[in-house]
């Protein structure tokens, strides 16, 4: 494995946390307005 | 849900490609990776700065509030986009002039935008009553976003700076390998998708404090009429 590939993998797993956050987040938005 | 979907795909896909598969840029090296975030970050908060701007003039013409929630909201995601631009120029920076800092005038341009918009943040949050705070945050924002290019595209052109040069050079012409135009245009566009999505979150959490906070008043406010 390459200095890009490593690189890549942790933009990658950079990407997937901040986007999971995101959508647990917006899915917290949608319950409070829904009450 | 299937936009959020693409947004993810797209994104991944298009950092695969740019990290991987897209040359070099000769001279820059290793650190033409750095391109594909620093310039997309700086960006999407020019972008940000503007819709703030825009919503605070809104807000002083109609006096809704929704304007103030989007000014706001379009002024804190500039910031955090500001500093996202700040540190990959500041990584970028060690790896090819060996210091983290170097007070280039793009840095030093860069810095006074974040002091400008922490100032704002300082501001709102300082000011007691929604109506009053989003006015004198309106009339700021406002006022604000004139330094925005002035200090972001005028000044790094004055003066000299060892800071590559635009992306779009003084002839109006890219030179750049098809593939590399590509990637960057495409991070390009998945980062402003990411502000709308990010903008969107943050403009209806706003809305939901002031209902919440709006429900806790009302029982206080009973008996007083």
């Amino acid at each position: 494995m390459n200095a890009d590939q490593v690189v890549c993998g942790v933009a990658l797993l950079v990407w997937g946390l901040i986007f999971f956050y995101l959508t647990r987040l917006e899915r917290r938005i949608r319950e409070l307005e829904k009450r | 849900m299937i936009a959020r979907g693409i947004l993810f795909v797209w994104i991944a896909v298009w950092t695969v490609i740019a990290l991987v598969k897209a040359p070099l840029v000769p001279g820059l090296g290793g650190t033409t990776r750095v391109l594909y975030f620093h310039i997309p970050a700086a960006w999407v908060a020019s972008i940000a700065l503007a819709w703030s701007m825009g919503h605070s003039l809104l807000y002083l013409w109609r006096r809704r509030i929704e304007h103030d929630d989007h000014a706001a909201s379009a002024a804190e995601l500039g910031l955090v986009f500001c500093i996202g631009a700040t540190i990959t120029g500041s990584v970028w920076a060690k790896a090819v002039w060996h210091s983290w800092w170097n007070w280039d005038p793009r840095e030093t341009s860069i810095f006074f935008v974040l002091l400008v918009y922490g100032a704002y943040l300082a501001l709102r949050g300082s000011i007691e009553g929604e109506e009053r705070r989003a006015r004198l945050s309106a009339i700021y924002s406002a006022a604000a976003f004139v330094t925005v290019p002035f200090l972001m595209f005028i000044v790094p052109r004055i003066y000299f700076s060892l800071h590559p040069d635009p992306i779009i050079n003084t002839s109006g012409k890219m030179h750049m390998d098809p593939l590399i135009r590509i990637s960057f245009f495409a991070m390009l566009l998945g980062f402003t998708g990411l502000f709308a999505w990010m903008l969107s979150m943050r403009v209806r959490v706003l809305r939901l404090t002031r209902r919440i906070e709006a429900g806790a008043a009302a029982p206080a406010l009973e008996g007083t009429v």
